[in-house]
């Protein structure tokens, strides 16, 4: 596994993308489709899965729908209008700092 | 693919209660995560539900109940939040000032020194609402407990306190007969701060069945 350290901070920018590209999703389904889409390469613990969401449920930017799925509860999450726009601010950012670090690393690469 | 069946499930959500995972929205959430975990593990493994379940729990127990502190820090870290985007609000400010205006005019006319003895009471009334509500729903009602309403005595407690001191405060001003405006001030920090409880506490209250109208199915 990666340096979860190096992930920690972008875990925001992750689920938000995540759920920007499907209807609705929850908790343990955004962990393996992180787990798929990394081939394993980073794996999202519950510890810090939950707290996000709870956290981003709190400032509005996701809404919940829990729903009856085979003989138990199942908490779904879904963008809001503003975690739409929460969204695209994110990976704006996020390209930012891949872009810098990019420069940092092997200077050779332009920002352009 | 296998699935649980609803005996398992009440298995999972019983062990989770006996180890003081105790608001309904929480254990939902952890016992649908255990669930699928074990569903995967079951599949991959071709292993029975007690047994991987047993397995799971050795190697996982103190880090789900961990992440069950987490999740009542986020519960408290939302109620606050939700109070501070309230206290910003053009509307507050509003309300604020009102009570202000009302509590300065209402001072000039009523005889002060009577109001000491009231002043004692308004800390009480932070607390009391959430005690009565607390043992209607809980033990004549048995309703599920949720983490966001319960937790809701957290600010409770915080503002009783502030209550409480500011109201020895405003005890003091009023022993002093002049400095009328900062009882004002006071008073309508207290009654500012009330309605805000009050409108959270309605809000709160009112997602919770809407958020989790399933609940009762099962």
């Amino acid at each position: 596994m990666a340096n979860s350290k190096l992930y920690k901070g972008s875990l925001v920018t992750i689920i938000l993308k995540l759920l920007n590209g499907s209807n609705k999703m929850y908790g343990y389904e955004i962990t393996q489709k992180v787990k798929e889409l990394t081939r394993g390469e980073l794996k999202i613990t519950e510890g810090a899965l939950y707290p996000a969401l709870h956290k981003l449920e709190a400032e509005g930017l996701l809404e919940v729908e829990v729903r009856k799925v085979d003989n138990r509860l199942r908490k779904y999450y879904k963008l809001t209008e503003k975690g739409n726009k929460e969204t695209v601010s994110k990976l704006q950012e996020l390209q930012e700092y891949i872009k810098t670090m990019q420069v940092l690393v092997n200077p050779k690469l332009t920002l352009e | 693919m296998v699935r649980l069946d609803k005996e398992s499930i009440l298995f999972i959500e019983n062990y989770l209660e006996n180890s003081d995972v105790f608001y309904a929205d929480i254990r939902l959430e952890m016992t649908d995560h255990i669930a699928s975990e074990i569903e995967q593990l079951m599949d991959s493994e071709n292993t029975e539900f007690y047994g991987t379940f047993k397995a799971y729990m050795i190697n996982n127990k103190a880090v789900l109940l961990e992440n069950n502190k987490r999740f009542i820090r986020a519960a408290d870290t939302s109620i606050l939040k939700r109070l501070f985007a309230e206290l910003f609000k053009f509307s507050t400010l509003l309300v604020f000032a009102l009570v202000f205006f009302v509590s300065f005019k209402w001072l000039s006319i009523i005889e002060v020194e009577d109001l000491r003895d009231y002043i004692a009471l308004f800390p009480m009334v932070s607390i009391v609402p959430f005690c009565i509500i607390y043992v209607f729903a809980l033990n004549i009602f048995k309703m599920p407990r949720f983490s966001g309403i319960e937790r809701l005595a957290f600010l409770y407690m915080i503002c009783f306190q502030l209550f409480h001191f500011l109201s020895s405060m405003m005890g003091i001003y009023i022993q002093s007969n002049n400095n009328f405006y900062i009882v004002a001030i006071t008073m309508s920090i207290i009654v500012t701060l009330s309605l805000l409880i009050i409108k959270i506490t309605l809000k709160i209250m009112n997602q919770y069945p809407n958020d989790y109208k399933f609940m009762k199915s099962l």
